[in-house]
């Protein structure tokens, strides 16, 4: 496989590292998002499909 | 502040449900009689109309677009307005939208038929019926952020993501994969050619997959399981990543379809690298759903319901597996072109989209008519009927496609091909494709039962149209405190979260597409390959007419294998002309690239007319009225002008020629045929179709030079 592989990208590599770039910036931009997302904010948002009966405000998750 | 109260529109949600369950048993059976057309050509009634090529095509619209299109808009209508705390947008937008998609599955149900088709898989309907999509998916999205732009809830949940994310990129799929120039009402060529169109094709092709049949029904997991459950979704944190990841490393996947063809291999190598990174948020999705039950797994022993949940997400996990897997080239080498594909691809459309379907159908129509479902106990039929159906389907399926696959393979120890005449291995799977249409008949058994069943449910109970709902209103942006985080802010701006997400997609399809549509030296030119003759080409559109790709592929890969049964390897420059492309993605017969010239003119007339003369024990069906049927060559003109505007170099003024060199053409087969005691007009479509089939694979034997 890897010898095809190898002879595929010959003169090609901008595209293929390019591209892993931008996978690795975007995967890095996501997993902060993730790290930094609040703990009540994440149970807020996962609540919302049993909640959608409930009157109250839903102006804002909880800070 | 007071609560304000207002409606939910449960009309509109019913109306879809059912459309689905009606189209629904309408494609499946579709697919029932293809499949049964496969070991027995005479079940397409000797109708050229309900014949294997033209109706494959059908029975794959109808499940996609009619089946799954109508559950999707089904589940979207009903939680977007719960989860937004809103009527949908407009009442008559919705109504527009219903009848309008309805419509448009109408027009293919009767253009299909009639051979009227692009031949681009998943996108078959004509440049008019583009034309009406567009504007019906317009329609839907005016509908869908109207509604969230009124809506009652700050933040928009995760469902509503994917929800935008299926919008935004179907409309971008749709759009550059119907560049067309039209010819006449019902015809148009596509404006990319061979490799080109090959890669924009399957670019959207596997992106229909993962934004029609994927996206919209995470969305609707994401809502319906929780609510099912009656317990919040595992992790928001992991569906966070899961959209983000998937959307984005979905889009660059298309060319894992196109592997050991003429597209560039940087493309293709990319394509399966991707692939292989698609089963990261794939399971992050399946684990998130299946984990939601946590706790609950007691429930799934009782709840029928939650028992199709669960298969559904476990035929996702397995679809999703295996899918990367065949993208690796050692497996891909095997399973494409053979019945592997068909059994990965039902996986994922009988058991994710059905069961899924299924589920939620059994959930809804109870609550939209205020009453219990009519009979659990027939929901619990369906649910193991249907089960047994998918396991009957794939299993022999599978079994066909890597039987076949090897076969096609073997060399003697002399070096010779173990199996040169490709019917044998035919043959060998047929038993395997009966076994297949066995289990396709339990799964449709379950779904006629279901629409018993929910017919019933829904007689009993009385639809509660406008369900009454109460919510607090939203408070002015400008009056709340500013919250922390870039994706909790993202959340409630649903027009800069279309705009992140349409990004994210672009990025994969520019850095994919652009190469290949742009920079000449990827396509190598062939100085013997010419445009097709008027006669090859109103034969080329006949091929197509009558799916002839369905079954025959047109491009040969570079192996020993292929290269000794059918000629040498394919090129990219073979293709220049070629609008649109026809490599085909399935082998029921062998592949035609190198057909011109290998047999006489007779041998094609006789084969056609009835394909077990020449082959006995020969699927193939009779082609009896291309025989009878005259040849309209009345669009030739308009045929050579299209195709020189999107750059096929006919001469200037040829076009008002190109009759007279075609009726030359057709009388010379016909007087070849009439040596062979066959007396037939050079008017009728069988000349031109032959004419075709000897072009095909002769331009590089004429010349093998080749220049950039």
């Amino acid at each position: 496989m890897f010898d095809q592989f190898v002879k595929d990208v010959s003169g090609k590599q901008l595209y293929l590292i390019f591209s892993l770039w931008i996978f690795l910036v975007f995967f890095v931009v996501v997993s902060i998002l993730l790290f930094i997302t609040k703990k009540q904010h994440a149970d807020h948002m996962s609540d919302l499909p049993l909640h959608d009966n409930v009157i109250g405000s839903s102006n804002s998750s909880p800070q | 502040m007071q609560p304000e109260k207002f409606f939910y529109d449960n009309k509109i949600v019913r109306n879809f449900g059912i459309a689905t369950v009606l189209w629904g048993i309408a494609g499946m059976t579709i697919g029932l009689l293809i499949a049964v057309q496969l070991y027995y050509p005479g079940a397409n009634m000797h109708n050229q109309y309900t014949t294997f090529g033209r109706i494959r095509p059908l029975h794959t619209n109808a499940v996609i677009f009619a089946f799954v299109g109508n559950a999707i808009f089904m589940g979207v209508y009903y939680s977007l307005q719960r989860l937004l705390k809103a009527r949908m947008f407009s009442d008559k937008l919705s109504a527009i939208h219903f009848w309008g998609w309805q419509l448009i599955i109408v027009s293919a149900l009767i253009t299909l038929p009639l051979g009227i088709t692009t031949s681009h898989e998943y996108a078959e309907l004509e440049w008019p019926i583009d034309i009406a999509i567009t504007i019906i998916w317009v329609v839907f999205g005016i509908n869908m952020f109207g509604t969230i732009f009124k809506r009652r809830e700050r933040h928009l949940y995760v469902a509503i993501w994917f929800y935008i994310a299926t919008f935004v990129t179907i409309a971008v799929l749709h759009i550059v994969n119907s560049f067309e120039i039209p010819v006449t009402f019902w015809k148009s060529y596509m404006v990319y050619a061979g490799v080109q169109d090959a890669l924009v094709q399957w670019w959207y092709g596997h992106n229909a997959v993962a934004f029609f049949l994927t996206t919209p029904y995470l969305g609707m997991m994401y809502y319906f399981l929780p609510k099912m459950a009656n317990r919040p979704i595992y992790s928001y944190k992991l569906s966070i990543l899961h959209f983000w990841a998937l959307i984005f490393i979905y889009i660059w996947a298309g060319p894992h379809h196109l592997l050991y063809t003429t597209l560039p291999g940087w493309a293709q190598s990319l394509g399966v690298a991707f692939s292989i990174m698609l089963i990261a948020p794939s399971w992050g999705g399946m684990i998130n759903g299946l984990l939601t039950l946590r706790g609950a797994w007691d429930k799934v022993r009782d709840d029928v319901v939650l028992k199709f949940m669960v298969v559904a997400l476990t035929a996702y996990g397995m679809a999703t597996f295996e899918g990367p897997m065949l993208s690796l080239k050692q497996v891909n080498a095997i399973a494409h072109f053979s019945d592997w594909i068909i059994a990965h691809v039902h996986v994922g459309a009988l058991g994710w989209n059905g069961f899924l379907t299924f589920g939620i159908l059994y959930w809804l129509i109870p609550r939209i008519y205020k009453t219990e479902l009519y009979s659990k106990k027939l929901a619990s039929f369906h649910f193991w009927i249907g089960t047994l159906g998918i396991l009957f389907y794939v299993i022999p399926l599978y079994w066909a496609g890597f039987t076949q696959g090897l076969m096609l393979k073997e060399f003697t120890p002399e070096g010779m091909l173990k199996y040169p005449n490709f019917l044998e291995t035919v043959l060998r799977i047929v038993p395997m494709w009966v076994t297949r249409s066995l289990g396709g008949c339990l799964y449709l058994t379950g779904v006629i039962v279901m629409a018993y069943n929910l017919t019933r449910t829904a007689l009993q109970g009385k639809l509660l149209a406008n369900e009454p709902a109460q919510a607090m209103p939203l408070e002015p942006v400008n009056t709340i405190a500013r919250e922390s985080g870039w994706h909790r802010r993202l959340e409630r701006r649903p027009i800069q979260f279309m705009i992140a997400a349409l990004l994210v997609i672009l990025i994969g399809s520019f850095v994919e597409l652009m190469p290949t549509l742009t920079i000449s030296s990827n396509i190598p030119t062939i100085a013997s390959v010419k445009p097709y003759t008027p006669l090859e080409l109103q034969g080329r559109d006949l091929y197509i007419r009558e799916g002839c790709l369905a079954c025959h592929s047109q491009t040969v890969r570079p192996f020993r294998s292929e290269t000794e049964r059918y000629g040498e390897y394919s090129k990219a420059g073979e293709f220049v002309y070629d609008h649109p492309f026809l490599w085909g993605s399935e082998r029921k017969g062998p592949d035609l690239a190198r057909i011109g010239g290998k047999y006489p003119n007779a041998w094609h007339y006789n084969h056609l007319m009835d394909p077990r003369l020449m082959s006995p024990g020969s699927i193939m069906p009779d082609y009896n009225w291309l025989i009878t049927q005259d040849l309209d060559t009345s669009t030739t003109k308009a045929k050579i002008n299209a195709m020189r505007k999107i750059g096929v170099p006919y001469p200037a003024g040829y076009e008002n020629i190109a009759n007279r060199d075609l009726t030359t053409q057709a009388d010379a087969i016909a007087a070849d045929l009439s040596r062979d005691h066959i007396k037939v007009s050079g008017r009728k479509e069988i000349i031109a179709i032959t004419a075709y089939l000897q072009r095909l694979g002769t331009d590089i034997k004429a010349n093998k030079t080749t220049t950039k």
